[in-house]
């Protein structure tokens, strides 16, 4: 097996890396970019854990081979806050209590930007959808839901 | 038989080689060299968790999804025409479809996740051979085909004819690529609807899914023509023929309608499932969607957004 060389933009940052034909995005980011704050759950698109934006739609990365994402841009868990201050919808998770385990939290948080990117004012059937490929375990999703909604409305004011 | 084998689960996945094609004729390349060992990857969706699996392990994955030309959704001379590479989210959010073939945006919609419609595509969707597919339903009550291109040339397969069993298709992968997928769009007294029964709103395997295509003249308090489909209750995606039958010309009456729906659940074949439930249950569920397709169908005719 000959390696081949990609070259990613990830949270802002162009990276070339060597990969394995048969490397998936979700090893490249946590093993060859150190990237841990993606996480690998099922392996099989049902769990969102693997959850990163790629080309501004959120994916799994679990199923993405990395030559797929060649030449492609991401952001990952790592890349959403700025300047050592957290993004506002992380600052809700932390404030509203939408965080237990932390496991489902960057897939969540992923989803709920891409939401917000492209539907800045959405409403909570909207939310609900946006992070429906998301298994959470502990929260119930009550607060998780609440919190991108508050989120939301920090962005707006 | 493979269960055993399907216990052993490592994290890597393993191929050898995965070439990225610029064109068309350079992928029906790719295959041919292959010789059987490569396999197309759109949106991977599909595939990759069948990989893991162990129900395929190709030793060549050709990604097409570089290929110019085959992630639009065109309107031409009537048809709705999808490239191969247009995912669910494109379906879902078109306002060409929302306007022409509802039950498709529906259908896309309801499909697996967010992270799933945005790179699975309705063609993988389809050729994947899924009896309960949520795109291929609405698709064959559309009257859609699709175009498999090969070295030799292309041909047009009605979606009728291209189901050929559970996970088996007319379109042999091995030399040929599905390019597009195409149906009448529907115009002015015609409407369509799917309708979807699961055991949550997300990422859950459809118990159900129906689609109904009708045409009627409301004036004159009748049906023209229906097309129903549904799944998974057969080996393939499946049209209720005789029901469609007992619709075609009939007044529009509630008896009708009960009728008709009674009849497309005698017909369907639903089986046990512990994942979907009983068999008496499932064609239970058939007759109550069936007759709710229709009924929703008719409001829509009547210009009511349901």
């Amino acid at each position: 097996m000959s390696k081949e060389k990609i070259q990613i933009e990830v949270n802002g940052k162009i990276v070339t890396v060597e990969v394995e034909p048969s490397d998936l995005l979700v090893d490249v980011l946590r093993e060859n970019l150190g990237l841990t704050g993606t996480k690998a759950g099922c392996r099989e698109g049902e769990c969102g854990a693997c959850s990163v934006i790629l080309n501004g739609k959120v994916v799994a990365s679990c199923l993405i081979p990395a030559l797929k994402a060649d030449r492609g841009k991401i952001t990952t868990i790592e890349g959403l806050e700025k300047d050592g201050e957290l993004h506002p919808l992380q600052k809700a998770f932390v404030e509203m209590g939408a965080i237990q385990c932390g496991f489902c939290t960057p897939g969540m948080l992923l989803s709920a930007k891409n939401l917000l990117d492209q539907n800045p004012h959405p409403t909570l059937e909207e939310v609900k959808t946006a992070i429906s490929g998301v298994l959470c375990r502990c929260t119930g999703y009550q607060k998780i839901i609440h919190a991108i909604h508050a989120a939301s409305e920090t962005i707006r004011n | 038989m493979n269960q055993g084998r399907n216990l052993v689960w490592s994290k890597r996945l393993h191929w050898e080689k995965y070439l990225r094609p610029q064109s068309i004729p350079e992928t029906l390349e790719l295959l041919e060299e292959s010789g059987g060992d490569a396999r197309i990857i759109a949106g991977g969706t599909d595939l990759i968790p069948q990989i893991r699996n162990k129900e395929k392990a190709p030793k060549v994955l050709v990604d097409i999804t570089r290929i110019p030309g085959l992630n639009e959704i065109k309107l031409e001379d009537g048809l709705i025409k999808l490239g191969a590479l247009v995912t669910h989210s494109q379906v879902a959010e078109s306002p060409l479809i929302r306007e022409k073939a509802l039950a498709l945006s529906e259908g896309a919609s309801l499909l697996g996740s967010p992270q799933i419609r945005n790179v699975g595509t309705v063609v993988g969707n389809v050729v994947n051979g899924q009896p309960g597919a949520d795109t291929s339903i609405p698709l064959l009550a559309l009257d859609a085909g699709v175009k498999v291109v090969s070295k030799k040339g292309e041909r047009r397969i009605s979606l009728l004819e291209f189901f050929i069993d559970t996970g088996r298709t007319a379109v042999d992968s091995n030399r040929e690529m599905v390019t597009e997928v195409s149906f009448p769009a529907l115009t002015e007294n015609e409407t369509s609807v799917s309708l979807r029964v699961a055991r949550r709103k997300a990422l859950a395997l459809p118990i159900l899914t129906l689609s109904v295509v009708l045409s009627a003249d409301l004036k004159k308090k009748a049906f023209r023509y229906a097309r129903i489909a549904l799944g998974p209750v057969a080996p393939v995606p499946f049209r209720a023929q005789g029901a469609e039958k007992l619709l075609a010309s009939a007044l529009i009456t509630d008896g009708i309608i009960k009728k008709t729906a009674q009849k497309a659940a005698q017909e369907s074949n639903p089986r046990t499932s512990l994942l979907r439930g009983s068999e008496e249950y499932r064609r239970a569920i058939i007759a109550n969607l069936a007759e709710r397709g229709i009924r929703r169908g008719i409001e829509r005719l009547e210009g009511k957004h349901v």
